[in-house]
């Protein structure tokens, strides 16, 4: 296989960049129909309250409105964990912009008059808008009825205001702590949410046709859509089809079900194709941002320098509803936990209902901000007991056979060698010293990630014409995984060029179920089951050939659109003479692939909660950078950015730089720039581009990377997933350098320069959260037995 | 209000609310929707256009204001199937990620890349995006591809 | 987003039927310039106005005269069309740079001088604190004639010029001073300014500050004069002076205004920062 792997890498353009670069693309929001309808939702604006009234009947007698749905059209509950979630607010509002009504009318602006005249009266209530009220002894709830709510994973504790939580118990911490020879390092950390700011805003173009829903819309999860419309609306699945259009980015974003149940029931009451896309203060209020976190870590170091023990608490705020925060509790054993050797390890995520906007997935999601935690607090401990931060990570770095903090066992030596080659592409990169009054820092951290593995499929058709179709509802989100990368591995396989390959555009309707696009798992999972469907069309084709050339099977070889004899070139057929041979005398070849995660065990007994409790594909990252600090205004300029990462095979190196520039420039953002939190009524503060800051050109810099190949993995030809772990490291490594550069102990995200210049004069105390209990037990759900 | 404009070379008559963002009528009346509306505050940059040969954010131009003026969007940009320079150029240098900001992009980096217009640097072309967001790609190959194009053009 | 009703818009090509439609709509009628600000208005919960006159098409609005001994800008002047006028005129250079750096190089293109002195709940003007340090004076007409404020003036006033009059240029007198405009933006560029410093300084023949004009942006809700710092300057040799020193002590006569951005003490502590930069660019100008 290795030679089809070599034949699979080369840096192919993206056959969507022309239409995309002359303006000729059509995302979802470009898409209209005759007889469209235009839909608007009623939000809530208020945080927490009861709804006393609702009368939408002066609404529907207003000029060009077709439909109006509320909470009567949508009986169901859904949710990842749990299902808390209903379409619309029902008796009570949970959210400033939780959705009450929706409209479709002929025009945009007719839709928007009839929300005017929607009568709403809804009764404050009293609104949980931080963690640490709403873990308060006295808080209100922001689900009484919680235990009601249907269970869709087991296993997870929940309770008054905590959605979910997940744990891990190995080794007796309590032993380690109490020892009189180790050194105990505590740190609290906090970081805000972060937008992802995608430019397509979450949209729909909704039909019902023939009995059946079809759904366009701007998603990364084609099937999470399809049932998820199914369960609120109340119908079976197969009534819904999903087909996406090129997606304006996604991020996680999209990583859930989102504005398609409004548009569908519009549809179906006005049956007419309806259109429903969030204006960019809509997408700004409601994100599904990355969620805003409080950390303790406390570590026990041995005298030798080793993590004798580690617990943790970690709060994710999750907004009103769980949803993504309920699964990515899972994540903290992984990141926070990830990177060192632990002798024993204790560690609770918390998932924490507050009254704000529901928070969600976002690229390399709660890593990042764990990361950054972990990180600071590495280099805090490498500070007390007096050890260099890099020589006290290449001692403490998981290695080979070490175990993870689930018990997991960790295959090959990855972290260490590309540390060594962070240390010469440093060498290679200098910067100048600084000359003019600016501090300059520098740091080196080292990260950990995964592939979300789980299910995929895929079918591979052969064509007459020795082209070959690829199909699968893999999503086209920007990241060009199914551009390059899948073509790619079918072409290698059948001797075909990519080009060759067509790549059917994701539809529920022609392709099997797949998790998604997002948790870098595109290459890997999709690609798994593409190759696997590749692989049997070969097989296929090769028993074709065999009969037409009379020749064995294994003597065949496949290559540059032919089939020959082994050593006898031009011997053989071309792949379309056989190719067509089989379809009239066998009918069309085609193949199917599937995938599964390989669910990977931890050790026996030590989680509970866990939606994944052992990583399949760890991927590794090691960051570093140079700054300059303005110790005058606190603003920090990059002045140097070097990436080395664990990629297993890379296919389309140059894609991947692609994605790594990408990714660290998202995280440059988060580290130094983005801020999205909550105001004093519940509402996103932060509610457009002039007061939420993403990088610009003039901020960034070129990333140095390096691609490390040779770490194991279980993707196709040793593939792992690059487009999502570049983000991970860059908060940690930022902050890292700014404490470096500045000599003040960094434990908050975004560095805006307001947020500097306090740390420079002393004037924002460190985060010391009273709601984390300084008994670890004391932070836990009692035992449900 | 009807307004008469030269769109993309050719004279095109429109009836809208003077107010109407000039990206509304290019969009829902022109069904041209290469330019975005991302942010309509200026901000992001994926809705310009050139008018009068100057590139011009599109949601906060009233259409009243470009009355009898010329205005050129991503589409007419390429009259072929032969993409010009810049697209061209971003092509080659693997740039493209969503594209959603590229229409608005490549409407800059064709004012930005005339002689005359931009200092062939980093630094200079980066002042010039200023006002451009790219949420995908890092910028650092929408520089690479402009320069290519500035050197290309000397 | 269009909006729901729909404003009329009057285009006249003279000033005089400018104001001549201004004068007829009263308080229904709005001047629109380049429309950056107005067209925001709906991102801000804010009506639309009945009717707008547009200004942009009248040529004496948009002409920049400049003479040995003043400056006069009319107030459709875009900010590239003042940047690029003054690019002789280095004892401007504040009025230059402010024009050059603020927003982003389409807004420059459309943003007017008008609509920066006359956007009523935009706290970070550039050009306005640029003018305040200038010391210009703005020329506001009606149907009725015309009357010139000091931009001290102007900006107490500003909001309430009352219907029918706009602001038809700008006067900057050249009194030898020499100026420079520092800003503090929270990215490297492409945001409004957390807080802006602008000065014009005159000197006598043996470098010592004659008179210091000092005018600060964004810090509060209007700019205004540094007066306490001005007073505390006169005198002073510039070429010895440490200005950011002196200007410490004298930060608190600001009270910041705290916003989603940035905090009110940021705007005010990098104050004395920011006049030290000015007065850096100043010096460095003049060798």
């Amino acid at each position: 296989m290795s030679e089809v792997a070599e034949r699979a890498v080369q840096n192919l353009r993206r056959r969507d960049a022309r239409d995309k670069l002359m303006g000729r693309t059509r995302y979802t929001i470009d898409r209209g129909d005759r007889g469209m309808l235009h839909a608007a939702l009623l939000r809530s604006d208020i945080a927490s309250g009861k709804i006393r009234r609702l009368d939408v009947s002066r609404a529907a007698a207003m000029p060009g409105v077709r439909a109006i749905a509320t909470a009567a059209d949508a009986p169901g509950r859904a949710g990842l964990g749990i299902a808390d979630h209903p379409l619309f607010a029902t008796d009570i509002v949970r959210y400033c912009g939780e959705p009450i009504a929706a409209v479709a009318a002929d025009t945009e602006a007719q839709a928007k008059a009839a929300l005017a005249a929607i009568a709403v009266e809804i009764e404050p209530l009293p609104a949980v808008l931080g963690m640490a009220h709403a873990l308060a002894e006295d808080a209100p709830l922001v689900h009484p009825d919680w235990p009601s709510y249907e269970l869709l994973h087991a296993g997870g504790k929940r309770g008054g205001n905590v959605a979910w939580e997940a744990s891990v118990d190995r080794g007796d911490v309590d032993a380690v702590f109490a020892r009189d020879d180790v050194t105990i390092v505590e740190t609290d950390f906090e970081v805000c949410r972060q937008n992802h700011v995608s430019f397509e805003p979450r949209a729909t173009v909704a039909h019902f046709e023939d009995g059946r829903f079809h759904i366009e819309s701007s998603t990364q999860v084609p099937w999470t859509v399809r049932n998820t419309t199914a369960t609120v609306l109340g119908i079976p699945p197969s009534a819904v089809r999903v087909t996406v259009p090129p997606v304006g980015g996604g991020f996680g974003l999209k990583f859930d079900c989102a504005l398609e149940p409004f548009a569908a029931i519009l549809a179906r009451k006005s049956g007419r194709p309806v259109r429903l896309v969030n204006s960019r203060r809509e997408e700004m209020e409601t994100c599904l941002f990355r969620e805003n976190a409080q950390i303790r870590i406390r570590s026990a170091i041995a005298p030798d320098g080793t993590i004798a023990g580690r617990e943790a608490v970690v709060l994710m705020d999750c907004g009103a509803y769980g949803g993504e925060q309920v699964f990515l509790t899972t994540m903290t054993a992984h990141t926070l936990g990830g990177n060192y050797k632990l002798g024993a390890a204790r560690i609770v995520s918390r998932a924490v209902y507050t009254n704000t906007a529901p928070n969600g997935a976002f690229r390399a999601c709660n890593g990042v901000y764990n990361t950054f935690a972990l990180e600071r607090h590495t280099d805090e401990i490498a500070a007390r007991i007096g050890t260099a931060p890099d020589a006290f990570r290449r001692l403490n770095v998981i290695g080979d056979g070490d175990l993870g903090a689930t018990g997991q066992v960790f295959e090959g030596e990855v972290l260490r060698p590309m540390m060594a080659k962070m240390e010469t592409l440093r060498a290679q990169t200098p910067v100048a010293p600084l000359s003019d009054g600016r501090l300059h820092g520098r740091a080196t951290t080292v990260g950990t990630w995964f592939v979300f593995t789980g299910p995929s499929a895929a079918t591979v058709n052969m064509n007459a014409d020795g082209s070959a179709t690829l199909v699968t509802s893999g999503v086209e989100i920007g990241s060009g995984s199914t551009q390059q990368a899948l073509p790619q591995i079918v072409a290698a396989i059948l001797g075909l060029s990519p080009e060759q390959v067509t790549v059917r555009a994701a539809d529920t309707d022609a392709a099997g179920y797949d998790v998604g696009v997002g948790g870098g798992r595109t290459t890997v999972s999709l690609g798994a089951a593409s190759r696997t469907a590749a692989l049997d069309v070969r097989t296929k084709l090769l028993k074709v050939a065999s009969d037409m050339l009379e020749a064995a099977s294994e003597d065949l070889v496949l290559a540059d659109g032919r089939i020959e004899i082994a050593g006898a070139k031009g011997s053989g057929l071309s792949i379309a003479e056989v190719a067509s041979h089989a379809q009239l005398h066998l009918g069309p070849i085609a193949g199917t692939g599937a995938f599964a995660a390989a669910n990977t065990p931890a050790m026996a007994g030590c989680c509970a909660g866990h939606f994944i409790e052992a990583l399949d594909i760890p991927v590794f990252a090691v960051h570093d950078c140079d700054i300059a600090v303005d110790p005058d205004t606190g603003h920090v300029e990059v002045l140097a950015y070097r990436v080395v990462q664990d990629v297993g095979k890379a296919l389309n190196p140059r894609a991947i730089h692609g994605q790594v520039q990408g990714g660290v420039v998202q995280g440059l953002g988060y580290a130094l720039h983005e801020e999205a939190d909550v105001g004093p009524t519940g509402q996103i503060r932060q509610n457009s581009f002039e007061t939420y800051r993403v990088p610009l050109a003039g901020d960034v810099v070129p990333v140095a990377i390096e691609l490390h190949e040779g770490a194991p993995s279980i993707g196709p030809l040793g593939t792992k997933g690059a487009g999502e772990v570049p983000i991970l490291n860059v908060g940690a490594t930022i902050a890292c350098a700014v404490a470096n550069a500045t000599g003040k102990a960094v434990h908050a995200l975004p560095l805006t320069p307001p947020k500097v210049l306090a740390l420079l004069l002393d004037s924002a105390p460190p985060p010391r959260f009273a709601h984390i209990k300084d008994r670890h037990i004391d932070n836990r759900l009692p035992p449900d037995f | 209000m009807t307004i008469r404009l030269t769109l993309n070379g050719e004279e095109r008559e429109f009836a809208a609310p003077p107010m109407t963002p000039l990206i509304d009528v290019l969009r829902d009346d022109c069904h041209l929707t290469g330019a975005k509306p991302v942010c309509r505050e200026g901000f992001c940059g994926a809705c310009m256009v050139l008018v009068d040969g100057i590139p011009t954010v599109s949601c906060l131009t009233p259409i009243a204001l470009v009355e009898g003026g010329k205005v050129e969007t991503v589409e007419g940009l390429t009259s072929a199937d032969t993409p010009p320079p810049v697209q061209a150029a971003l092509e080659a240098h693997d740039a493209v990620q969503c594209g959603m900001c590229f229409p608005g992009m490549v409407v800059s980096l064709t004012h930005l890349t005339q002689p005359g217009e931009c200092d062939a640097s980093r630094a200079a072309i980066k002042a010039g995006l200023t006002g451009h967001v790219c949420r995908c790609t890092g910028y650092e190959r929408i520089v690479d591809a402009a320069l290519a194009v500035m050197e290309g053009r000397q | 987003m269009s909006p729901l009703s729909s404003p009329a818009i009057i285009v006249p090509e003279t000033l005089a039927d400018a104001l001549a439609s201004l004068a007829e709509l009263g308080a229904d009628g709005t001047p629109l310039a380049g429309g950056t600000w107005i067209m925001r208005a709906p991102l801000r919960d804010e009506p639309m106005a009945h009717a707008y006159v547009a200004l942009g098409r009248i040529a004496e609005l948009r002409r920049i005269k400049i003479s040995a001994k003043r400056v006069e800008i009319g107030a459709s002047a875009t900010h590239a069309m003042l940047a690029a006028a003054l690019e002789r005129c280095d004892d401007l250079a504040a009025l230059r740079n402010a024009a050059a750096q603020s927003a982003n190089p389409a807004i420059r293109h459309a943003a007017t001088v008008g609509g920066n002195l006359c956007a009523r709940r935009f706290p970070a003007p550039d050009l306005a604190t640029a003018l305040l340090g200038l010391d210009a004076s703005v020329e506001v007409a009606d149907a009725a004639g015309s009357e010139r404020l000091t931009m001290e003036a102007f900006l107490a006033a500003r909001g309430a010029l009352g219907p029918g009059r706009i602001v038809t240029k700008v006067i900057v007198e050249r009194t030898g001073h020499r100026s420079a405009h520092s800003r503090l933006p929270l990215r490297k560029a492409g945001d409004y300014p957390v807080a802006i410093v602008s000065v014009a300084v005159r000197l006598d023949d043996a470098d010592r500050i004659v008179e210091a004009r000092i005018a600060v942006g964004s810090v509060e809700g209007v700019p205004r004069r540094w007066t306490a710092l001005e007073e505390a300057l006169a005198g002073q040799p510039i070429a010895a002076v440490d200005v950011a020193a002196i200007a410490r002590p004298r930060a608190d006569r600001f009270t910041g205004r705290d916003g989603v951005e940035a905090p009110g003490w940021y705007r005010v502590h990098v104050l004395p920062v920011l006049v030290g930069r000015a007065f850096a660019a100043l010096t460095s100008a003049a060798t």
